[in-house]
């Protein structure tokens, strides 16, 4: 775990709103890299490319027939992935602005998707309770593997280099690990919209509907610290760590961005927050480098980028 | 033409005949040539094979083979270059009433319409000119039954009174003519002739005639038009609808005095319809029964002779026609009958009629008693005493059968019924009553464990039955629990309904003390009685199909169950019980369930996640999904797949499954043993901390070079390979060691952890050598296994032998690569010596006899014994034991 480095201003001067979003937006993305640009996917079925310094918009992915649901860029920013409603996952050339896979299999609409570290594979987690290992390096379209262990909707996803961690509806946090040949399966109790491993891989952040945001020990799946205040009844928010793994957000169901101290769980001031959205927040995410800068997207159909004043 | 000629010439001579010079019209008078430029002279002339047919759309129609091709097709008839376009589909779900069924109009191009229209107006002239009303139409119009039912005379009357309903061009013509309707056509005859015609004889009726009509001429007779009907019906031939069994009885009598023409054709139709399909059983009822009895000897148009007969007088001709066509039929048995009885011959092509002139038939009118007055009231008290009896009427002849009705016959029973048979004794049965009380039971205890809760929900609550003394178990229990959740016959009256349910509460419960219905107020015990037995016919009749059949259906549609019963007014005290029971059944199965997931729920609540919460399994990432996420398989123990293996991963695999598939029948035991050992092995991996790494790695070192063995036994088969071995050794010395010769050359890498092992079984445990051992004891005596070792050695070497070189050089790579520690590397060192001494040994021995390489085994020996001490403590050989989990350990340590 990180160590905590005192309580941090959360980055919460609006720098930009990117509203070219018609309808609510799902999901947005940082790109990797020093992630200079923000991918978006909303409602409106297309998948939106930003420069959230200037808040323009760059370009748009339209293949999508159904609501984008899950957006994962791939390593190198050559490629991404995005998943919805049409219940098949689409790989996305990022410069020619075309689909390069469309991987069909899910048996309804694919609420995450997420690369691995290097692109060759695919996970998508599907509302048909069943999370497919897609194979990008070889031809075939078939899965690798699927793991149907989870007993209702795949909400959320995380890949890294040896695990795959799921966080379902019916209320389990699944950890497969490759290297040891295991799932360690945490019932959470309810159920799970977002789970985000810190970077180190010792602890584990998840969200569920019952207003909590909990952090687990992964090596023995205890709790460490639960983080509340936050109203998240129903819909898919997203917790996510701060710069540096210190603080906890989360942008919750009244459109509200909560910040929570990691160790002390106290929340950072003001408290509450201020309503920042009109509606409830369905993403947020810390700029993977940058310390102060923070997006959140919205079913009010914006995306927020949120800075220190400067 | 000219100008095309002018045109040519011109250009011959080289003028230019668009230009205004050769265009200059000097023509004062006249018309003028058309000019030159725009020579559209249509009247010109065109050689023939110029010549171009155009419709009338100015299309070109016709086409040379090779100036037509693809556009004859498409210009002419198809209408379209991609062909012929099928309509697109339209969905009619939105205007389902509006859609009608597809008329010929819809499949027809223009041409074809424009041919319908002049079509339909000929068929509307046809149709004006349509008297007698022989189109289709008009026989539509007439209605389908109405018309057989009427007789000859009715209808040639209709025929000749009613006007055509438009008088045709015909008709027309012939009015003009002087021909009226009803009058025949033809030159006007005199009234004697007209008497005749009518088949009067002029001279008798002369009487009541004038003498006026005498003078006249008149119109012939109208002759009627000969209509062949239709067959519209499925009526076999001959078979008169309207002729019921009724009718033929009335000239039975007079048809059995008949013996050869009837006979036959009763034959003869009995020929029709008793196939295979027929019941053996019919084949004493003719399917025409009436035809037997029946005196007219009918056949196919029959009908209309009737009423040809009606028409007395018929024009000869048709007349002709008619008995040719019926003489055919009979004139096989009027052979015998060639005169009539006073001798004279009928005319030549005629037979004598064998049937009698038919007969009207003619009833006298009962007599009126005296003084008799009419009583309604009695006929309608004797129809409601004899109801009965007017059922069984009902099956009389007197009444035509219709040919379903026929068909569908009557059933055996029936018939029995109808003879007064005594009915069989064949109760309904069920399988129960063919399988013994013990089996009973046994399926009655499954199927109401397993049945039971889905099917009760259904019915009105069996419940526990009332305890009372079993003096009528007419009913078996399992048959009555049955049927208390099958079908509720007597739903109708709820009283009785209520007392067959107590009945069969009575007898659900073989054990338990039944109280007998109590006989109802006024009820006579006979009637008790009866009504017992109807109740246990009832339920042996109605009860859910039994057992495991149960589970293969679902009901369709939940019973009618009728009106709820409340069984409390016969067994008061059961009720309360039941309800208790019931509520304890629901309440407690809600309560395991919350047990049942208490403790993960438990401790999710309070929020004490950790090993409560935490469940662990295995899990086989798919090999390529290791592969692509570089992380070595985690089991690579699962066979076959080790195509880019580690050394280390091939070792176990060594163990696996080359000692059991040579010793094949290797007691489950020691197998056990060996998955046991390696399993706590790989948990204590889990917990082991770093500091015991050393020595792992150090294993790992020495995996990193395996035997020959031990790729024969992966990539070779594995038969040949223990066979040469086996050969091998049986010729050295005569020892059945079989399964022991395949061991991989391993224990001799090894050696530098293996402490002399015991020969026996406890080996199991403590040394990679003795992980091989176990699997060959079942087979060898105890006594055998010193030997043995030393036979193994021997094996390894021989085994080895062949592939010497190419080995050195991966020991050198192996080598290379496991230097991290000077430490490990150093032991490395020296258990490679006596490796090389060995080898070289074995060199020596490949040129002589394999069998005087008594001494390695020993320097082996000495050096196992020397080694282990380093090695350290009976833990880490524990450890080292299982393949597997050195695997994982590496994996980790050198991500």
């Amino acid at each position: 775990m990180a160590p905590s480095r005192g309580p941090q201003v959360l980055a919460r001067t609006l720098h930009q709103t990117l509203s070219n979003h018609r309808g609510p937006v799902h999901v947005v993305r940082y790109a990797k890299g020093s992630a200079k640009y923000v991918l978006s996917g909303g409602q409106d079925r297309t998948v939106r490319l930003w420069n959230p310094d200037l808040g323009t918009q760059i370009k748009t992915f339209e293949a999508h027939g159904y609501e984008v649901l899950s957006i994962s860029v791939s390593h190198d920013n050559t490629k991404f992935a995005s998943s919805g409603g049409d219940r098949s996952v689409f790989v996305w050339d990022v410069t020619a602005g075309v689909t390069t896979r469309r991987l069909a299999g899910h048996m309804s609409k694919v609420n995450a998707v997420e690369l691995n570290a290097d692109a060759t594979v695919l996970a998508s987690g599907s509302y048909d309770a069943t999370v497919r290992l897609w194979d990008l390096r070889a031809p075939a379209r078939a899965p690798i593997q699927v793991l149907d262990e989870a007993r209702d909707a795949v909400q959320t996803l995380h890949v890294d280099t040896t695990t795959i961690i799921t966080g379902s509806v019916d209320g389990y946090v699944r950890t497969y690990d490759l290297r040891k040949g295991e799932l360690r399966s945490d019932f959470i109790g309810q159920p799970v919209t977002s789970v985000a491993p810190s970077s180190d891989g010792t602890t584990l952040l998840v969200s569920t509907i019952d207003s909590h945001v909990r952090l687990f020990d992964m090596s023995s799946g205890k709790l460490l610290n639960d983080f509340t205040g936050h109203n998240h009844t129903s819909y898919r928010c997203r917790a996510c760590f701060g710069h540096e793994e210190a603080t906890v957000i989360f942008g919750d169901e009244d459109g509200r961005v909560w910040a929570w101290d990691l160790v002390d769980a106290a929340v950072l001031q003001p408290n509450p927050p201020p309503k920042v959205h009109d509606k409830v927040i369905t993403w947020t995410e810390h700029h993977p480098v940058d310390a102060g800068e923070m997006i959140t997207a919205s079913a009010d159909g914006t995306v927020k980028v949120w800075r220190h004043p400067s | 033409m000219s100008t095309a000629r002018l045109k040519r010439k011109l250009g011959d001579l080289g003028i230019d005949t668009s230009s205004r010079k050769a265009n200059e019209n000097f023509c004062l008078i006249g018309t003028p040539l058309p000019p030159l430029e725009k020579s559209k002279d249509t009247g010109e002339f065109v050689p023939l094979w110029k010549q171009e047919v155009r419709d009338e759309k100015g299309r070109r129609r016709l086409h040379g083979a090779f100036t037509g091709g693809f556009s004859a097709g498409y210009f002419n008839s198809v209408g379209s270059k991609e062909g012929w376009t099928p309509s697109t589909f339209v969905s009619s779900r939105s205007d389902r009433a509006k859609s009608r069924a597809a008329r010929p109009e819809d499949f027809m191009d223009e041409e074809d319409l424009t041919e319908r229209r002049d079509d339909l107006k000929l068929v509307d002239e046809h149709e004006q000119m349509d008297l007698l009303g022989g189109t289709q139409s008009e026989m539509s119009r007439r209605g389908d039954g109405a018309d057989i039912e009427k007789d000859a005379i009715t209808l040639t009357l209709e025929q000749s009174l009613l006007p055509a309903p438009k008088d045709s061009a015909g008709a027309r013509i012939l009015k003009k003519m002087g021909w009226r309707i009803g009058q025949g056509i033809g030159p006007r005859i005199t009234w004697r002739q007209r008497e005749m015609a009518f088949g009067r004889d002029p001279d008798t009726a002369s009487d009541d005639v004038d003498e006026e009509a005498k003078k006249h001429m008149y119109a012939p007779r109208d002759k009627p038009l000969i209509i062949v009907e239709r067959k519209d019906n499925f009526h076999g031939l001959g078979y008169d609808p309207g002729l019921g069994l009724h009718a033929s009885l009335g000239v039975a009598p007079e048809a059995s005095k008949q013996p050869t023409g009837p006979r036959l054709a009763g034959a003869c139709s009995r020929g029709f319809g008793l196939g295979a399909l027929n019941d053996a059983d019919d084949d004493d009822v003719d399917v025409y029964d009436h035809t037997q009895t029946h005196g007219r000897n009918r056949h196919a148009y029959d009908a209309s002779d009737i009423r040809d007969e009606e028409h007395v007088s018929m024009s000869s001709r048709t007349r002709d026609a008619r008995s040719l066509g019926k003489s055919a039929q009979p004139q096989r048995p009027s052979a015998v009958q060639i005169t009539f009885r006073d001798g004279k011959s009928p005319l030549a092509g005629f037979v004598i009629s064998d049937k009698p002139v038919a007969e009207d038939m003619s009833f006298p009118i009962p007599e009126v008693p005296q003084g008799w007055t009419p009583n309604p009231t009695r006929v309608w008290e004797k129809e409601k005493a004899g109801s009965n009896d007017k059922e069984n009427e009902a099956i009389l002849p007197s009444q035509p059968q219709a040919h379903a009705q026929w068909k569908a016959g009557i059933s055996a029973d029936q018939r029995g019924a109808a003879l007064g048979e005594t009915p069989l004794p064949s109760a309904p049965r069920s399988i129960f009553d063919y399988i013994s009380k013990k089996d009973q039971d046994r399926i009655k205890n499954v199927t109401s464990s397993r049945f039971a809760p889905a099917s009760a929900s259904d019915t009105p609550s069996p419940g526990p039955s009332t305890p009372l003394p079993p003096t009528m178990t007419r009913t078996e229990p399992h048959v009555a629990q049955a049927a208390l959740r099958g079908f509720q016959p007597f739903t109708t009256d709820p009283a009785k309904q209520a007392r067959y349910t107590a009945y069969l509460q009575a007898h659900a419960e073989p054990g338990s003390v039944a109280v007998p219905l109590a006989q109802k107020p006024g009820q006579t015990p006979e009637d008790l009685a009866k009504e017992m037995s109807d109740y246990a016919k009832a339920a042996a009749l109605f009860r859910p199909i039994s057992g495991a059949m149960a589970g293969r259906f679902t009901s369709a549609s939940v019973l009618d169950l009728g009106p709820k019963i409340i069984e409390g007014l016969h067994t008061p005290a059961a009720q309360p019980e039941e309800t208790e029971s019931s509520m304890d059944v629901d309440e407690e199965k809600p309560k395991e369930e919350v047990k049942e997931e208490d403790p993960k729920v438990h401790a999710a609540r309070l929020g004490t996640y950790g090993v409560m919460t935490r469940e662990v399994c295995l899990w086989q990432p798919a090999r390529l999904l290791c592969k692509r996420f570089g992380v070595k398989d985690p089991n690579p123990e699962v066979p076959v797949d080790t195509t880019g293996p580690s050394t280390s991963t091939a070792a176990p695999e060594a163990t696996g499954s080359a000692p059991v598939d040579e010793v094949g029948g290797a007691s489950a035991a020691t197998m056990q043993v060996e998955g046991g050992s390696s399993g706590s092995g790989k948990r204590d991996l889990g917990n082991i901390g770093l500091g015991e790494e050393d020595g792992q790695g150090d294993d790992v070192l020495t995996y990193e070079r395996p035997g020959m063995d031990i790729f024969k036994a992966i990539f070779a088969s594995d038969d040949e390979e223990s066979d040469e071995e086996q050969d091998r050794i049986d010729g050295a010395d005569d020892v059945d060691e079989s399964p022991a010769i395949s061991v991989p050359e391993k224990p001799s890498e090894s050696v530098t952890e293996v402490k002399p092992a015991p020969p026996a079984n406890g080996v199991v445990e403590d040394v990679d050598l003795a992980t091989f051992k176990p699997t060959f004891i079942p087979r060898m005596s105890k006594t055998k296994d010193t030997e043995k070792k030393d036979k193994k050695s021997k094996k390894q070497k021989g085994s080895k032998g062949g592939t010497l070189v190419s080995f050195d050089v991966d020991e050198d790579g192996g080598e290379s690569l496991s230097l991290t520690a000077a430490r490990h590397k150093h032991r490395d060192r020296d258990n490679e010596r006596p490796k090389k001494k060995k080898r070289k040994e074995r060199e020596g021995d490949k040129g002589e006899d394999m069998w005087v390489e008594k001494p390695p085994p020993d320097i082996v020996k000495v050096l196992s014994v020397n080694l282990p001490p380093d090695e350290g403590g009976g833990l880490h050989v524990g450890e080292h034991e299982n393949g597997p989990s050195r695997t994982r350990k590496r994996a980790i340590d050198f991500m």
